[in-house]
């Protein structure tokens, strides 16, 4: 993993947070290199236990944020609250599910509830 | 709408293309010598078999962080692939296509036409369109009668597009791609460089079980520490392996585990025993987080055909005591709630696939002596018994 290119990036959070440093890295190299990112920053979450990204889709304009986990950990709704409130309290967080066969699986969170758009 | 343009490799000619390039369920193959030679008849007299296993010798690294090992060599990740469909590309859907598909979107915005993932986009986004195009049409209508019915007159309803009639509005229409400029001779020099200087970031990733069965069960691959590049010992890596999950998170391998962190529960050992039963059996096993279960179970592999089958895996505490003293805690472990198991079967139904919850007995830690889990020899103590669970409806099924 260290001598991944994308390593340089996330060199200060991995050794930070070992434990969800796998799914850090996985889910960097898939919104950079896979889903073609752009803007792409990274946003040290202590509270939390790890790094999430800031960027912003191929062709799209907002900024949007994505914290990473793993499928072995078990996640709490103060958890969320609390990556929301650091994250500056957006509108939508992507969570991004990773597993060992570098399968990622992302899912759509927001703070209340959310109409459909039709 | 855009048709669907039959090729050579479309039908019967990609099934027998993937019936040659997907021929081995192993990496591992046998050779037989012609069944005419001298040598062979003087053999088979001698009740002697000559046939050679072939053994294509891969290599992959120990990733600690990712609980997985990356192969990088083009050729070992071929044999890996099409041979038993092991491993996944860590930036595409199942084999490493990244590269080529990099390569094949600047071709693409250069020669001014759409990659098939474009056109994917296009179609998706004309449809969307329709709906909301729809959706408005129906609310007018409803409006209109509203509005008719208090009148006191006839409604006069507007048409509703259906999905035969409906045509895109010229304007809603995403511009063409290298619509500005003609690509030129330079254009195609520069990126011929590109496509060059774009160096493949993709690697194969191998599950741990996954390594483990190529390693120990095949003996097909090599495993090598990430710093060191040293090929590791079985012995080094059925403990590094349990050390993947152990309760202190590292970033380098472990080749040495206490005796109280080596457990009967330790979740790569239940996890494979599982893994290696269906694979001993002949499935294709991959990851099923997809359909909210734990694997997958292909007849041939996913090129062929959709899994058949959704596995969850279900441990079972032979002791219970153990479960108390456990620093892991292992999914499923608890008893199931009915919403729950419920919501993964509709899951599965609805993708026509069949669930299977597999049980893992494991062994209790006071009836198996502790020694036999320095080696996977302990593998023999667990069991695994399957529960096919399909939703009976009284009312239709009578048959």
């Amino acid at each position: 993993m260290e001598s991944h290119p994308s390593y340089k990036a996330l060199s200060e959070v991995l050794p930070k947070y070992p434990q969800s440093a796998g799914s850090c890295f996985q889910t960097f190299n898939d919104i950079t290199l896979a889903q073609q990112w752009t803007d792409v920053e990274v946003i040290d979450l202590p509270v939390i236990s790890r790094c999430a990204f800031r960027g912003r889709r191929p062709k799209m304009d907002p900024l949007l944020y994505v914290v990473p986990c793993s499928l072995a950990e078990s996640l709490s709704v103060s958890w969320f609250n609390e990556a929301f409130e650091k994250l500056g309290k957006p509108d939508q967080v992507y969570l991004a599910i990773n597993t060992p066969d570098s399968s990622i699986v992302y899912y759509k969170l927001t703070p209340g509830i959310v109409k459909p758009p039709v | 709408m855009v048709g669907r343009q039959g090729g050579h490799n479309k039908g019967g000619g990609r099934k027998n293309e993937n019936n040659k390039i997907y021929a081995h369920p192993l990496p591992i193959l046998f050779s037989e010598p012609p069944q005419t030679s001298l040598s062979h008849k003087l053999n088979a007299f001698l009740g002697i078999n000559d046939t050679k296993v072939l053994n294509p010798h891969c290599h992959g690294v120990l990733d600690v962080a990712t609980r997985s090992v990356w192969v990088t060599d083009p050729k070992d990740v071929r044999i890996l692939w099409t041979r038993g469909f092991f491993g996944k590309g860590d930036l595409s859907r199942s084999e490493p296509s990244w590269h080529a598909r990099q390569v094949n979107a600047m071709k693409a915005a250069a020669g001014n036409y759409l990659t098939s993932e474009e056109i994917r986009e296009k179609r998706r986004n004309e449809r969307k369109q329709f709906k909301l195009d729809r959706a408005r049409a129906l609310a007018e209508a409803a409006a209109e009668a509203e509005a008719a019915f208090v009148e006191g007159r006839e409604a006069v309803l507007p048409e509703i597009p259906s999905g035969a009639t409906w045509k895109p509005s010229a304007q809603s229409a995403a511009p063409e791609p290298g619509d500005d400029a003609p690509p030129s001779a330079d254009a195609d020099e520069v990126e011929l460089l590109e496509e060059e200087l774009l160096e493949d970031v993709e690697h194969m990733q191998l599950t741990l079980q996954e390594a483990f069965f190529l390693c120990w069960g095949l003996d097909c691959l090599t495993i090598l520490d990430p710093h060191t590049s040293q090929s590791l010992s079985l012995q080094q890596i059925w403990v590094s392996l349990q050390q993947a999950f152990g309760i202190i998170p590292s970033l380098k391998p472990v080749y040495t585990i206490s005796p109280e962190e080596e457990r009967f529960d330790n979740p790569f050992l239940v996890n494979y025993a599982v893994y290696h039963h269906y694979r001993s059996l002949g499935w294709v096993v991959k990851s099923g987080i997809k359909f909210c279960v734990d694997l997958l179970l292909y007849k041939r592999g996913p090129v062929f055909h959709h899994a058949e089958f959704g596995v969850l895996v279900i441990p079972v505490y032979e002791d219970p005591a153990d479960k108390l003293s456990s620093p892991y805690a292992l999914a499923n472990a608890d008893p199931m709630s009915w919403t729950w198991l419920s919501t993964i079967n509709r899951v599965n139904s609805q993708v026509q696939k069949t669930l299977v919850l597999a049980y893992v007995t494991i062994p209790s830690s006071s009836h198996v002596p502790h020694h036999t889990l320095s080696s996977p020899a302990c593998l023999n103590h667990y069991s695994v018994r399957e529960v096919v669970l399909r939703r009976f409806i009284p009312a239709r099924m009578r048959d």
